[in-house]
């Protein structure tokens, strides 16, 4: 039912357009962008009423059919974009579920004037809406929705035909700006036979249009149109309501809509876990912008309808709450001389808008209040309704921006990120602060529209200050901003003296009554929200980036550290250095006791062989601890420096160190790494002498005379592995006595296999031990939170498609 | 009284401050280098402030801009020496006004005021104003408006005046830029810091005690204990004389300089303090103590490996004076039996063997490295990081050199183990006379048993002697003890050489203990025990310049 209801618009557009066009009998006329968009109002309006006294299912029906006959037939961007333009009219108009109750409930509730205009025309526009989907069908139908038009207008146009006549006269200006149909509306309003009239000029519209698109002159028919959409979007009357109801085609809007929710997602998904300079910044950036996003970009491209919202910014003590008290005539606002006054953010706005506002998204995350709460202004809105604001001008009373209490300037930021126009209170006493300015720069880098308020100038030398002002703005580049000088008076009841603001508040009804103007405002804010996006995602994304790569690099600090720790002790194993201390001399007291040649036996049983093969088995366990022992110290040793390595690499790049402040148990090695060194090396041995027992095929002529003790033999081939170097075999070197006896012993391939195989496993399993060592550090790395690094890529595509949606 | 006071005053912070040397010498490398820079910026200040006239009080006037400053200043000096305006900001260069003007200049000089803007009121204010001599008032520029971002003057000034007195204003007391760089920063300055509440006029009376209330609420959550706020209007006047009371008040005692000093130490001190080990930390021994000394010997003994050493001597020559002191029967036995390593065509290896136990002593440096680590983390407990460090780098300052010097020290002492004692040499000859013996009398006792009892002819008649029958068991009695003595003497001198290899392991280990002991002692105890008394010395100070 929902999509019905946002469809019936289309026709109704395409209606309006006919309408008026016969109706002004001039061709240019279906062109006019005013004509369309009033229309289209009108339409909506004639829908809900044509829904609700005629049948609903046959409108529904006939929008249905309307609906795919424009976009099947013509294709042309012209149609297609109007009936985008009204769908969003109506879906913003609408609250929740039901599209007509939705749609009249505005009509009754608020809009007399306006609400009036469109009264008068959507009765022609359902009928031509019809018409131009199938001609007979319009055909019927006109005269229904005629007669329902007409009503509508007796009803409105008692009420509203006459307001509107009033305003259009009396403020001519902004009837003839703001929009050029609601002249048509209002004559129309005006003349008794409204309806009738609309109704004929309907019907023939319906005709001359259905004409060219049943010729499939759609072309033609919709070339105008086109040129009328075109002309919207420059022309005076047009933007006005076309940004009011219709912000953008429907397409753009749901692909805005969609790539505004992706930047969203990607935004909110990022997490900058290490403290690198600028982190900060980035961390407050993407809150702004999440925060932004959600209080006003996103409700904004939404629902363009809303009343422009004007936060009311400024130093402590400027007089914001005083000034809008003043604006509202009431005391809505709390004020005072204690600095800072304003701890929750006030809106007051015009009883017409007050739903809105208390319902709306804008905002949306803030929760309303009737009034200020005393324990704490955080996250929260007073919502209040005052007669003297003018309708579609909301003002918000702001927390201060230079205080000492420093969340108020988060909430006051947070205001001005979900702002469609700034007013800029400072005083004379202020204007030169520094502060101010940065809040000045701010709108200007964001694009803002801007009003600026010089208060509490001393009357005596409002002229040198004012003049000074105005030098610094226009040295700033903002010397064309609106400004509005107070003077500094007696404050009464929080309220200024109503003579003061009188400009102002002209300028506030300006806005409020020329559509226009304010809908420029809104617009041009919105689109320097975004085009902030351009810049401040992608620096976003850069610092991501950095993170990412810096991440790489603290991860490659460790990698290296350990590495070289490795290649360590592949040298000591090497080098023979490991034959020295302990090693060295439970090897001298092995060989030199005798024990090396027992570990032979002959194999024939000679007479007094028996005996010979008994071994002292205290000196080979003691040799066996010697060797690990000294391999346990070399690699806890390397692990000590590759452990200090790491830590002073990552301190000496600034940013780390505080992200991970546990470096004081990540300077040295785990806990428990001496007791697993010490399992590893063990491990290792036994692994060798599996090695000796399992591979050390022994030469066969060998074989058949001597036997060996696999133990000690495995201990010999230790010695000789880590002990002297290598475990190749040298031919006659000096230090190659346990080479040239395993070489005898096992053969020169199978020793080098057995030699290489031993080493290749005591390095991947010390290389297992620093893996859990490392996991320390990536734990740590992570523990500060990992940079995905395809986020950068996905902030980059988001802004990407945010500009093409646009 | 006063000047007794201020004396003692200066002492204490002349010694403080010294401390504060101290603490700039020896922090480099252990203590934040921006803390010590400022430091030693305190350090420059404080001399050039306390050899700088002590008879004058440098009185700062800071505050936003438009706060009333200028006029507060004019108000005060009773003359229109600052310009005033409605323009922001209005005061650009610093105004100094003096009350009694001979001495002043060095201090304006050091204070960088400018000629042109310094103003005295030795001769045109002599009016009753004599207890505000020694004054020197000063107007800074703002500290908060759009100029200030690029100009530091008022920062500068507001660092090095005595007292400071901060101009408010009901519009601005609560800002900030006044409240977060400064006042919070400056918490403990309470005793030189003055809080004017300027532009009173603009209140109603009960407005302003209200905002009087708040803003000394707001001043102590921020850490200023007893704010002393003072009203005035420097347009009315009203207030001023209160002002003028206190700076007299100030001047008169002529300590503010001295307690300006002193709130900055203090600030310092406590930031330092951060860094420094906490004042009930686990006090460092001073050096290092025998247990640890001795913990170290033993960790680098057994990376040389003594105990090892000392029993592979033991074991070695045990079974080396086999060869010379044992029965020489049971040798020659032993060679009859089949040699593995013959058969295997590696019999040089043998004397390979031997030649490895030629004696050489060497450190694993690995174990090396870890005995100092184990030492270092053992003194460190309770250390801030940076001395951690320290001490552990002291430790390891020679540990590269350390295994080198180990070994060829140790050397020096090493048995050879290939060594042979004359007396196995003796006892060699002995068993060989005995095994001579018995196979003479072996000899004779088959001559007697051929000739003698078997008659098996005639001995020519020198030898007849060697033929009789009669002499038999007495051959016999003596080639059995010939055996028995080689027997005996055999196990004797094997008792003898393993009590004297033992004795000489002890010996031998007592040496390299003995030896590694002052090796350690100078490359290792003493850069660390070098090092705690520099940690001690710091933390001396530390206490000193906390007063």
């Amino acid at each position: 039912m929902k999509s019905a209801a946002n469809r019936p618009t289309r026709p109704g557009e395409d209606d309006p357009r006919l309408g008026e066009a016969s109706g002004d009998a001039s061709p240019d006329h279906p062109e006019s962008p005013g004509e369309q968009t009033v229309a289209f109002r009108a339409i909506r309006d004639d829908d809900v009423v044509s829904f609700r006294t005629d049948d609903a299912s046959a409108v529904g029906a006939e929008h249905g059919d309307e609906n795919s006959a424009p976009d099947a037939g013509d294709g042309d961007p012209g149609d297609e974009t109007a009936p985008a333009d009204d769908a969003t009219g109506t879906s913003s108009g609408e609250g929740d579920d039901g599209p007509a109750g939705d749609e009249v409930s505005p009509v009754a509730s608020a809009r007399d004037a306006e609400d009036g205009s469109e009264d008068a025309a959507p009765a022609p526009e359902t009928a031509d809406g019809s018409g131009d989907g199938t001609p007979e069908e319009a055909a019927d139908a006109d005269p229904g929705s005629a007669d329902d038009a007409g009503d509508d207008d007796e009803d409105t146009g008692e009420d509203a035909g006459e307001d509107i006549g009033e305003d259009a006269e009396g403020e001519a200006a902004a009837a003839d700006s703001g929009r050029p149909a609601t002249d048509a509306h209002d004559a129309e309003a005006g003349d008794s036979e409204a309806g009738d009239a609309e109704a004929a000029a309907a019907g023939s519209a319906e005709d001359g249009e259905a004409d060219p698109a049943e010729d499939g002159g759609g072309e033609d028919g919709n070339g105008p149109a086109e040129d009328g959409e075109d002309e919207a979007g420059t022309g005076d009357a047009a933007p006005g309501d076309r940004v009011r109801e219709t912000p953008m085609p429907e397409e753009v809007s749901a692909a805005l809509t969609g790539a505004l929710a992706a930047l969203r997602d990607s935004v909110a998904d990022l997490a900058f876990g290490l403290d690198l300079p600028g982190a900060e910044e980035a961390r407050r950036v993407q809150a702004e912008i999440l925060a932004q996003l959600d209080d006003y970009v996103i409700p904004r491209v939404h629902m363009s309808t809303a009343p422009a919202l004007i936060v009311v910014a400024g130093s402590t003590g400027a007089g914001k709450s005083t000034l809008l008290n003043t604006l509202a005539n009431a005391k809505v606002s709390a004020t005072g001389v204690r600095r800072p006054t304003t701890a929750t953010p006030v809106l007051a706005c015009h009883p017409d808008d007050y739903e809105w506002f208390a319902k709306g998204d804008l905002l949306g995350s803030l929760k309303r209040k009737k009034a200020p709460s005393h324990t704490s202004g955080l996250g929260e809105l007073v919502l209040v309704a005052t007669e003297r604001l003018p309708q579609s001008v909301a003002l918000l009373d702001t927390p201060d921006i230079d205080s000492v209490v420093e969340e108020h300037h988060e909430i006051a930021r947070r205001m001005l990120d979900a702002a469609d126009l700034w007013i800029f209170v400072t005083t004379a006493a202020r204007y030169a602060d520094a502060p101010a300015w940065r809040l000045l720069r701010l709108a200007k880098e964001r694009g803002a529209r801007l009003a600026i308020v010089l208060s509490r100038v001393p009357p005596r030398s409002r002229e040198v200050v004012t003049k000074h002002f105005v030098r610094m703005l226009t040295e700033y580049g903002l010397g064309e901003v609106d400004r509005f000088v107070i003077n500094e008076s007696k404050v009464t009841d929080g309220m200024l003296p109503d003579d003061e603001v009188t400009e102002l508040r002209l300028w506030l009804a300006e806005l409020s009554v020329d559509d226009q103007r304010r809908t420029q405002a809104v617009q041009a804010t919105l689109a320097g929200a975004l085009d902030s996006f351009r810049t401040r995602v992608p620096a976003l994304a850069r610092h991501l980036e950095a993170q990412v790569a810096f991440r790489a690099e603290l991860r490659g600090d460790v990698d290296a550290a350990y590495g070289r720790a490795l290649a360590e002790i592949d040298e000591a194993t090497r080098n023979g250095s490991l034959l020295r201390g302990e090693v060295l001399a439970r090897w001298q007291d092995f060989a030199g006791s005798g024990d090396l040649m027992r570990t032979l036996h002959m194999r024939k049983p000679g007479r007094l062989s028996g005996k010979a093969s008994q071994q002292g088995p205290e000196r080979m366990g003691a040799l066996k601890a010697a060797i690990r022992t000294g391999l346990e110290s070399v690699v806890v040793s390397a692990a000590q420096r590759a452990a200090e390595e790491t830590v002073t690499r990552w301190l000496n790049r600034p940013g780390a160190g505080e992200a991970l402040t546990p470096a004081q148990t990540l300077g040295r090695p785990s806990d428990e790494f001496l007791r697993r060194a010490g399992r590893v090396v063990s491990a290792w041995q036994d692994h060798v002498v599996e090695l000796i027992r399992t591979e050390g095929v022994t030469k066969r002529a060998v074989a058949r005379l001597v036997s060996f003790d696999v133990e000690s033999l495995a201990l010999i081939f230790a010695v000789g592995l880590l002990g002297y170097g290598t475990a190749e075999v040298e031919v006659a070197g000096k230090n190659a006595l346990p080479q040239r006896l395993l070489h005898a012993l096992l053969g020169a391939e199978s020793l080098r296999s057995i030699g290489a195989k031993a080493r290749s496993d005591l390095r991947a399993r010390i290389g297992m031990l620093f893996d859990d060592e490392t996991a320390r550090y990536v734990q740590a790395l992570d523990g500060a939170g990992i940079p995905d690094e395809s986020a950068a890529t996905r902030l980059y595509q988001a802004t990407y498609n945010l500009e093409v949606a646009r | 009284m006063t000047t007794v006071g201020t004396t003692q005053t200066r002492q204490g912070l002349g010694s403080r401050l010294a401390a504060l040397a101290r603490i700039v010498e020896l922090g480099p490398g252990r203590a934040d280098p921006r803390l010590l820079t400022e430091a030693g910026q305190l350090l420059l200040r404080a001399g050039d402030r306390l050899k700088l006239s002590s008879d004058h009080t440098v009185v700062a006037l800071a505050g936003g801009t438009g706060s009333g400053k200028s006029s507060l200043f004019n108000s005060v000096s009773g003359l229109d020496l600052s310009p005033t305006g409605v323009r922001r900001p209005t005061t650009a260069r610093t105004h100094a006004c003096v009350w009694g003007l001979e001495g002043a200049g060095p201090l304006l000089d050091w204070l960088q005021i400018q000629w042109r803007h310094r103003f005295a009121r030795a001769s045109a204010l002599d009016k009753g104003e004599s207890r505000l001599h020694g004054l020197i008032l000063l107007d800074l520029p703002d500290h908060d408006s759009i100029r200030a971002i690029t100009d530091t003057e008022a920062d500068r000034l507001i660092q090095v005046a005595d007292l400071v007195v901060w101009v408010l204003d009901p519009q601005k007391y609560a800002d900030a830029s006044t409240h977060r760089r400064y006042v919070t920063e400056l918490a403990g300055h309470d005793t030189v810091t003055i809080f004017v509440l300027n532009q009173a006029d603009r209140l109603a009376p009960e407005e302003l005690a209200e905002c009087v209330a708040d803003l000394e609420d707001l001043l102590r959550r921020e850490g200023v204990e007893n704010p002393v706020i003072v009203t005035t209007s420097a347009t009315t006047g009203k207030g001023v004389d209160n002002l003028k009371a206190v700076l007299a008040d100030t001047v008169a005692r002529r300590r503010a300089a001295i307690q300006r000093l002193e709130a900055d130490l203090d600030r310092l001190a406590r930031r330092l303090a951060k860094i420094a080990p906490a004042e009930d930390a686990p006090s460092p021994p001073a050096s290092i103590d025998d247990a640890r000394r001795i913990g170290l010997t033993d960790a680098l003994c057994d990376a040389v490996g003594v105990p090892a050493v000392g029993e592979a001597m033991e074991n070695v020559y045990g079974v080396r004076s086999a060869e010379w002191v044992g029965w020489p029967y049971t040798r020659w036995a032993a060679k009859l039996r089949p040699d593995p390593l013959n058969s295997l065509r590696l019999g040089d290896l043998r004397d390979e063997i031997r030649g490895l136990t030629g004696g050489s002593v060497s450190a694993q440096p690995a174990e090396v490295d870890n005995a100092i680590q184990a030492l270092a983390d053992g003194l460190t407990t309770g250390m801030p990081e940076a001395w951690q460090d320290g001490v552990r780098d002291a430790a390891r300052s020679r540990s590269a050199q350390l295994p080198r010097v180990l070994s060829e020290e140790l050397t020096e002492v090493a048995p050879s183990l290939d060594r042979v004692p004359a007396w196995w040499r003796l006892l060699l000859a002995w068993q060989y006379l005995l095994v001579l013996l018995f196979v003479a009398g072996v000899i004779w006792a088959g001559t007697a048993l051929a000739y003698g009892v078997l008659g098996a002819g005639e001995l020519p008649g020198g030898l007849a002697v060697f033929g009789e029958a009669a002499s038999l068991p007495w051959v016999g009695l003596m080639v059995v003890s010939v055996l028995g003595l080689g027997v005996l003497t055999a196990v004797a001198s094997r008792n003898v050489v393993v009590l004297g290899a033992a004795n000489e392991r002890d010996r031998l280990e007592r040496e390299m203990r003995r030896r590694i002991g002052a090796i350690a002692e100078g490359m290792v105890i003493e850069p660390v025990d070098r090092e705690l008394a520099r940690y001690n010395e710091f933390r001396a100070a530390m206490r000193s310049v906390r007063g």
